[in-house]
Order: structure tokens, then sequence, then C-alpha cells
């Protein structure tokens, strides 16, 4: 039913196979599906919750990790008011890869975008990233961080609803960005019809 | 179970009741059991539901809700409202036959709207497609995708200036890239996502106020999933226009739709926007590695040609050019990234000729200028062994072709002129290898576009700046250089198809079929004011120590074909008065080998043999088979054709010990007399030497000039070191390099002496006087006249022509020592002074 009373558009990035697909279908299906398959382009999953017990829709793109799509990728995090961003602690190349990351998020997305940083996989006895060099680099660059299992369902709730929760009190602090006209459309009164954002609908 | 059903079915009241306490929270949603206070609106869209899904939508009841609706039409908002509030809850219960049914009632109030009333349904209808479309059930996706198709091509009076397309192209951009486990489902939401992105362009793409979707973050989605599809088609065909396309099932197969959506978007561009979808465009060639092999790449940007408005479609080609060498992901491997370049500059060649027709003025010479900047760059980080530079400079090279070829002819005489301008000079000081390549790759390139012009009049292919130009590279010091340069030369003076024909000296004329024609008045005055500067440098041609076989051939074939070119008895003196000339220097030019010297005589009574079969000199004929009979016996070694080496000659065999086996100037004379010519003028000295005539500089024309000289300057040929001819008889060892000792080669002179030949001097000097005098005494209207038609033109190449003196030929980092290159331009007069005098006269 259409009574939620925040929208709020959640993006996630990370090297390929790191489990975004897992963590979106985990959260929002609440399954870990067997034999994922590689995402093209982007994917998407809307999902609502409920905070202090107010409907909250998260609208959730899940983008491909794979080089050749990033253009396209890359043009869905404009909108964004959540990035996050997810490595695979038993797979230290896309820790490694964070910092480019960074520098795509600093290029496309809107400085105010609220960041998590998600090393996931937990489950995985083969652990290359130890938890506090993630949470270290997540300070650094001032992003929230957790670690999650796709596959235990380990932080996945958690992970969106803490998002859900951040965002509505920055929203009800107004303290979410104000994306003027001369940004282009962002905020919900400025993407489609219905959509009423992250503003409190009347 | 619903909340709605409850009207109905009082059987599932529980359910009802516990749907309401849970989920019915709008208190304008009236209870359903009570069902006569509810407001009527509710009561007529209630009643359009089947008790069964199956049963389809209640159609007489549906009629009466269009009706109450059209009667009522401030209610429809509040329909609209009901109706998406119904959906909802079915959606989320699952029960996608209502969900289907609501929809399908929500299309037919769309269609039946007024337009006046339309914007108060639009909103509830659009957030019911959306909620289908956020939906995972493919086939929910599918309908909302159909209803927003049906949507988007209804006409609005007053578009809703509030309303924003965001989620539906990021959804229908997502929806083209679906990646579903079943083929068949996979390619019916791919299709949805194309037309759904179709129906966003024609809602939104005629009026900018409404969203332009021209903008990068709708672009960046819309491109690459268009193109993502077209790239899946197991092959590319591409065909001009869509309408005529007669493939079937364009509808059915997500590339053919997505390139017919493409093609849509492409065609509604103008121009502010054509960058907007080509960035994208590029990218996604780049990101998907789509360049090597270029197949689809060429296939894309044929469609982009085919459908882009005409007067925008050179901005393809320039946008694909300032892309030639941009830096893809794979751009840390050089080798790599010349394969990819290449295959960019033949994707270029493949379009260009496309652009070529609609393209005007700057922007044509924008469009080369471009193509040459990137040749040279090319040359400055070519190494030798790099064969996929090669390749890219071919591509360039048939690009400028390929563009040339589709321009008018006058146009091409501009690209020509561009062209040789670039050139860098060699003759003067010393050359370097980057040099001498550019100057290879640039006339290659000229080669190309001269090959592409059907010359008429000879004035109008040789304007006289670009006549000047082509004979100042023809003294080149690189033979390879002089060679490309005569190939320009025979393709602009053969209007007769003969070329082919006289490709080596020869004197049997008679089977080889030429077609003669007689010249015309036009192009009498042309040879009587660039006859002699084109014929002296032919003759200078001929008088070098490095050429080699390919150069003595390829001024044959000049000469051959300026004789039949310009056949007429006006001309036949001059004519012989060169081959006369070119005779003597056989006998008297120190540098040239024994090879040359026989070479130079063969070609000698090549040509003149020629002459009786492009007029009529019957006795001049006669005369010159007798001593083709006499040679042949004697020393052949003095006849066609043209040999690389010549045996070991007996001193007796040298050409100057046989003066009989010579043509003699006054039987010629004879001959032509004979046959009704005037022949006075052959009688008065050559005009071809060194610098013997300087006197003559303001004559003129060469043939006054000739005339009037005294036949002693005929010795000048031979002045200066020379050997007498008689003296030649020591061993052909020696005989070989004659002035080893002194070893003053007239080349090296003319090198030494650093400016431009005699020649070339006194052209300029009569043409700024003939320039000044017309600037003089014309009336200024007619001044205007003759200078106006080209005036735009050339400005713009004023401007690149300043641009080039700016900046050294090649950067200053170069591979190649670019020291001696950049001096040699700073010490000429800059390039459009040169080219353009009547620009700097008023
Ligand atoms: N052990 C374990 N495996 C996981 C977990 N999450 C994902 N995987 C596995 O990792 C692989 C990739 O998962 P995806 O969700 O497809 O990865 P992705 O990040 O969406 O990859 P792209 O779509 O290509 O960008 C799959 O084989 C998953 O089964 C997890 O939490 N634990
Ligand atoms: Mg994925």
């Amino acid at each position: 039913m259409e009574d939620y009373k925040f929208l709020f558009k959640v993006v996630l990035v990370g090297n390929a196979g790191v489990g975004k697909t897992c963590l979106v279908r985990r959260f929002t299906q609440g399954l870990f599906p067997p034999g994922q398959g590689a995402t093209i382009g982007v994917d998407f999953m809307i999902k609502t919750v409920e905070v202090d017990g107010e409907k909250v829709k998260l609208q959730i793109w899940d983008t491909a990790g794979q080089e050749r799509f990033r253009s396209i990728t890359q043009s869905y995090y404009r909108s964004a008011h959540a990035l996050i961003l997810v490595y695979d602690i038993s797979c230290q190349p896309t820790f490694d890869c964070l910092p480019d990351w960074l520098r795509e998020i600093e290029e496309y997305a809107n400085n105010k975008v609220l960041r998590i940083l998600v090393g996931n996989k937990t489950d995985r006895e083969d652990r290359e990233i130890p938890r506090h060099i993630g949470e270290d680099f997540a300070q650094r660059h001032g992003m929230y961080f957790l670690e999650t299992s796709a596959k235990e369902a380990e932080n996945v709730e958690r992970l969106f609803m803490e998002i859900a929760v951040e965002l509505m009190e920055q929203a009800k602090c107004k303290e979410l960005p104000k994306y003027d006209g001369s940004l282009g459309p962002i905020n919900g009164k400025t993407t489609s019809v219905g959509d009423s954002g992250c503003c409190l609908r009347s | 179970m619903s909340f709605v059903k409850c009207c109905f079915e009082s059987g599932e009241g529980h359910d009802f009741l516990d749907s309401f306490v849970q989920k019915c929270t709008d208190p304008g949603c009236c209870c359903g059991c009570c069902s006569a206070l509810r407001p009527r609106y509710k009561r007529l869209v209630d009643n359009i539901f089947p008790a069964s899904p199956q049963d389809g939508l209640v159609k007489s009841n549906m009629e009466k809700l269009t009706f109450y609706s059209l009667s009522s039409p401030e209610k429809l908002d509040r329909i609209g409202e009901y109706l998406f509030q119904k959906a909802s809850r079915d959606i989320y219960r699952r029960r996608h036959g209502f969900v289907i049914i609501a929809m399908e009632a929500m299309d037919q109030l769309l269609l039946a709207c007024h337009s006046q009333t339309l914007n108060l349904f639009v909103e509830s209808f659009l957030k019911m497609v959306q909620k289908l479309l956020e939906s995972t059930d493919p086939q929910l996706q599918i309908l909302a995708t159909q209803s927003f198709v049906r949507f988007a091509n209804i006409e609005e009076d007053t578009p809703s200036y509030h309303r924003r397309y965001d989620f539906f192209v990021s959804k229908f951009s997502a929806m083209c890239h679906s990646n579903h486990s079943d083929a068949a489902t996979r390619d019916k939401i791919r299709l949805a996502g194309i037309q759904g992105l179709q129906g966003v362009i024609r809602k939104t793409v005629s009026d900018d106020l409404v969203e332009n979707i021209w903008e990068a973050q709708h672009m960046d989605k819309i491109v690459p999933s268009l193109l993502y599809n077209m790239q899946t088609a197991e092959k590319y065909e591409t065909v001009s226009c869509m309408e005529t396309d007669t493939r079937d099932g364009a509808e059915e197969s997500p590339p053919r739709l997505a390139e017919a959506c493409l093609r849509e978007l492409v065609g509604r561009a103008s121009f502010g926007h054509i960058r907007s979808v080509l960035r994208p465009v590029l990218t996604h060639f780049d990101r998907h590695e789509l360049w090597v092999p270029n197949d689809f790449a060429v296939h894309t940007f044929k469609i982009i040609m085919f459908s882009i408005q005409a007067q925008y479609s050179y901005s393809v080609v320039e946008a694909l050019m300032q892309h030639l060498d941009a830096a893809g992901p794979g751009a840390s491997d050089p080798r790599s990234r010349t394969r990819v370049r290449a295959a960019r500059a033949a994707v270029l060649s493949n379009i260009v000729a496309i652009a070529a027709g609609d393209s005007v003025g700057p922007s044509v010479l924008e469009i080369i200028n471009n193509l040459l900047t990137n040749l040279r760059a090319s040359v400055a980080r070519d190494s030798e062994k790099e064969t996929d530079e090669k390749l890219y400079q071919e591509a360039l090279i048939n690009a400028l072709g390929e563009f040339a070829d589709h321009l008018p002819d006058f146009q091409k005489i501009d690209i020509m002129m561009f062209i040789i301008s670039k050139v860098p000079s060699s003759q003067r000081g010393k050359s370097t290898k980057a040099d001498a390549m550019l100057q290879t790759i640039l006339l290659k390139s000229l080669l190309k576009v001269g090959t592409t012009y059907k010359t008429t009049e000879l004035s109008k292919a040789f304007p006289a700046a670009f006549l000047e130009a082509l004979l100042r590279v023809s003294g080149a010091s690189e033979p390879g250089t002089r060679a490309l340069l005569q190939r320009i030369l025979h393709t602009l003076l053969d209007r007769h198809s003969n070329a082919p024909l006289l490709h080596t000296p020869t004197v049997d004329y008679a089977e080889l079929g030429l077609t003669v024609e007689k010249c015309s008045r036009q192009d009498l005055i042309f040879v009587s004011k660039h006859g002699y500067a084109i014929f002296s440098s032919l003759y200078d041609g001929l008088q070098l120590e490095s050429n080699t076989l390919e150069n003595v051939e390829a001024i044959y074939t000049t000469l051959a074909l300026l004789c039949i070119e310009l056949a007429s008895e006006e001309t036949v003196c001059d004519i012989l008065q060169l081959i006369l000339a070119v005779q003597q220097s056989a006998l008297s030019n120190p540098v040239l080998s024994v090879a040359g010297q026989c070479q130079l005589q063969a070609v000698v009574v090549s040509l003149t043999a020629l002459l009786p079969h492009v007029m009529p000199l019957m006795k001049l004929d006669d005369y010159i088979r007798k001593i083709i009979d006499s040679r042949s016996s004697e020393a052949p070694h003095l006849l066609p054709p043209l040999r690389r080496e010549y045996p070991q000659l007996a001193p007796a065999d040298m050409p100057s010990s046989l003066p009989y086996l010579m043509i003699d100037q006054m039987a010629v004379c004879e001959c032509l007399k004979a046959s009704g010519v005037e022949s006075a003028r052959l009688q008065a000295a050559s005009p071809y030497a060194g610098g013997a005539t300087l006197s003559l500089a303001h004559r003129h024309s060469w043939v006054e000039a000739g005339a009037a000289q005294g036949r002693d300057s005929l010795a000048d040929i031979t002045a200066g070191p020379v050997l007498e001819p008689d003296s030649a008889n020591s061993s052909p060892g020696v005989q070989r390099h004659p002035m080893q000792a002194e070893s003053v080669s007239l080349e090296a002179l003319r090198r030494a002496a650093g400016g431009p030949t005699e020649a070339e001097k006194r052209e300029a000097e009569r043409r700024k006087a003939t320039l000044n005098n017309a600037f003089r005494t014309a009336p200024f209207q007619h001044l205007r006249e003759i200078t106006q038609p080209k005036y735009e033109i050339k400005d713009k190449l004023e401007e690149i022509f300043n641009s080039i003196s700016e900046e050294p030929l090649l950067p200053a980092s170069g591979s190649c020592s670019p020291g001696g290159q950049t001096k040699s331009y700073q010490q000429h007069v800059p390039a459009y002074t040169k080219y353009f005098p009547e620009l700097f006269l008023y």
C-alpha cells in the first residue's frame, strides 16, 4: 500500500562477485540465491520497512561490478541517498579497489550522500581482511562500517535498517541535502510522480 | 480476501475485517459493508471488477464508469487514486488478475479523458505504472510498460511541468539489461524496457520544459541500454532507413527495436543535443571494448549518420575524430591503444563519406584539419616497426579520400591546397626523417583527394597558388616524395584516362589506344600563363642526381600527359623546345650517371614520337622513325624501355659520341614547317637553364620570354661545371662520377643557394605584378566580386595557417630531432602570405 512517508534511494557498488546481489536478495526476499549470476547493468528492488512506526520505502539499485558496465552504473550514483560500497573480506583485491571506488563516488555521486562500507561474506573461513582494517578504512574516509554475511543473514537486515534510520533522521532534521534545481532532480519531488522522496508525505 | 472483494463476497467477511483493521488507514475509504454510504465513484469503480479475475473487466460497468468520469471530470483524480489504492492492495496480496484489470481500466479512462482534464488523472495513472514496475513480476512490469507507452503516445495540450521521468528512465534502462534466467522472459523484459525508453523519449523530447531528456543523467542510461541490446544481434545489417526496412519482426527482437529507438533518438536530436548522445556512445564502445573488431562500431555509427539530421552530420565525424586518440580502458598497453586508434579511424573512414555531402565551408576544413593533425601526431610517434601505426595512418588517409570524394570539386581544390600547404618543405636545408615521412603521408593524402577530383579545365584544377606549391614540392630531396608528386600531377592532368597507358616510356603509341582531344582556349591561356613554370620544374626534375628510374618514368608520364592534354599547334613548339633541352642536358649535365643519360635520351625519343600521335605531324613522324630505327640497330640503349642499369658502354656507344642519333633542332623545325606549323619559337633560345635567364624576370609569359632570348643562351645550359661533350670518352668508371674532385652538383648548388629557384622567383614576381596591377586598375566593385565568394573559406584557412605557423610541426619532445624543423619553419614566410597574396593586398 502506498502509505510510506519516506522514499530513499540506495545504490550498491563494489567489485564483481563481492555479493551485492545476494545482500539485496537476502534483504528484500529473505533468501540466499544459489548460483547467483553476475548482474548485467543495473537491477532494481524495492522494500518498505518501518522505522519508529513510520513506513520507509527503500528503492534499491543493485549495480553490476564488471568494468564494462561502469559507465551506466555510474549514472545511477547521482540520485542516490545512500551508497553501499561492498567488498569481500575473503578477497584482498576487492578491498584494494576501494580507493578507486571512492574516486568514482566522489566524481559521480552527490557529495552529501550517505556512504556505508560493507565487508561481506563473514561466514567464510578464509578471511583476508581483518575487521579492524576495514573499520580503519571506513573511519578514514568518513564512512559507516558493517560486516555482513548474505549467506548467514548476518547483519543484512541491520545494514538496511540503519540506513533507513539514519536517512530518516537526516530528513527530519532537514539535514538531508537540499538538492536545488541546478543540480537536477534528485529528491522525490522532482524524480517521478508518486515519489515523495525523502520528504514527509502530506 | 481483499477489502474490495468484501462487497461481493460476504462469505469472506473475516478476511475483509482482517484487512480492514490492519490496512485500511485511509479515513476517506469508507467501510465496504455499508455500500450505500459510499461515494458514487467508488461504487462505480468497485463494479468494474468481476467476481473472479478470469472473467476480466466487466465491460458494461466500465462503460458506466467512463461515462461518469466524462460527465464529472472533477472526480477523475479521485477515481484514479481509488483505482491505484485497490491495485496496490492487490499487488501486495499477489492477486495479479485484479491488478491487470485495474490497469486496463486506467488505460481506458486515460484514453477517454479529454485533454483538458487529462492532468487530473495522469498522476495516479503514472503512480500505478510505477507501482507495477516496482514489482518483481515480469508480467506486471511488461503490462505497466505497455500502459506507459500508450500514455506516451497521447499528445497533451498542456504538459505538466512538474512531472518527472527519472524513475522511468532508470527502471526501463535496468529492464533493458534484464538477466532473467528464462531467455524468452528476458527478451520480453528487455523489449519492454526499450519500448518504455522509447515512450519516455517521445513524451519528453518535443518539449524541453517537461524534462530535459538530453541531460547526461538520462542519456548515460538510455544510450548504453540501447547499444547493449543492439550489440547482442547475431549479425549487423545496416540499412540506411528504417522505414524501408523490409526485415520482419522488428517488434519482437530487442536488437532491432533498440536500433529503431536509437534512430528515433538521434533523428530528434538538435544540434545542441548531438553531443549528449555521442558521448555515451563513445564511452560505451570504450568500456565494452567494441572497437576491435569494429564491425559493430561501423554498424552503429552508420546508423547514427543515416538518422541524424543532415545538417549536423559533421558533428558526428568531429566527435569521432576528437575521440581517435582518447584513452580507453586498455590504454596502458601502447600496442592495443594503437590498434584501437586504427579501428576508430577505420570507423571514421566508413562514415565520413556520409557526412561529406552535407558539410559546408569551415566545417569541411575543420574535418580535414583534424584528420591532418591526427596524421601529424601519428607520424610524430611512429616507430619504424609499428604496423598498427601504419594501419592507422592508412585509415586516416582513406578517411580523407572518402570524405573528399563526396565533396563538390571546387572544395576538393581548396582541400588539396590546404593539404599541400602543410607539407613540410625539404628542398632547402637538411630534412629530418620525420619530415620526409610526413611529406610522404601528406602527399599520399593529397593523391587520394586528387584521384577523386575530375579535371575539366586545367586552370580550375591548378589555381596559381596550388600549382606553385606543387611545383615547389616537386624539387623535394626525397626521390620517393618527388615520384609521389608526379603521380598527383598525373591524376590531375589526365582527363582522358591515358595515364595507365603511359606508365613507362615507349615509342609505339599506335596500339596503345590513346584518347586525344584538341585542347580548349582556356587550356591555352592556362599554358601560356603557367606552362613555363611547369615545364621548367619538370626539366629541373630530370636533372637530379638522386633520381631513380621511377622518378624519370614518372616525369615522362607527366610530360606525355601534357603533350596529350595540351595538344595544339600553339604549344607544340614549347613542348619540343623542352624535349630538345632535355636531350641537351642528357649530354651535358655532369651529375647524371651513364644510366641517367641513357634514360633521358630514351625519354626524349619517346616524347618526340608521341607528338605525331596527338597532332598531324607526318614529317616529324618520319623523322623520328628514322632516328628510332637507327638507334635500334646502333644504340638500343638510347631507346625505351628504361633500365635501372645499363651494361658497360664502350666510349663509342656513349650518347655524346653519337651526335647523328640525336634529334636535330633544325631538322625538327623543317618537319614542323612542312606540316604548316610556325616554328620560329623553336629556333629561339631555350629558356631552360639554371640561373641563365634572370633577365626574363618581368616578361609576361615564358613563351615570349623564350622567343626574345638569343640563341646563345643554349650554351648556358652547359655553363658552369661541365664536361666538354667530347672529353666524355674516357673510362666509364670515371665517367660515372665525372665531377668527383670538384663535386659540386647542380643539386648541391641549388641547395646551397637556399632560396626559391630563379624560375620560382620570376613567376612570383610576375604574378605579383599582374595582381598588383589588377588591384590598382580594376574597379572596386569588381575586386569585391572576385574576392568575395571565397572569402569565408579563406578566412578559415588563414586562421588555420596562423595556428600552424605558430606551433612547431612536431612536438619538441618528438622522437625525431625537431631542431632543424622548427628553424626551417621560422625561415619561411608565413604560409598564408605565400598562398594568398591576394589577401594582403587590400
Ligand atoms: N560464502 C558466502 N558467499 C557469498 C556471500 N554473498 C555472496 N556470495 C557468493 O558470491 C558470489 C557472487 O555473489 P553476487 O551477489 O552475485 O555478487 P555481486 O556483487 O552481485 O556480483 P556482480 O553482480 O557481478 O557485481 C556468489 O557465488 C554468491 O553465492 C556470503 O555472504 N557468503
Ligand atoms: Mg550482482
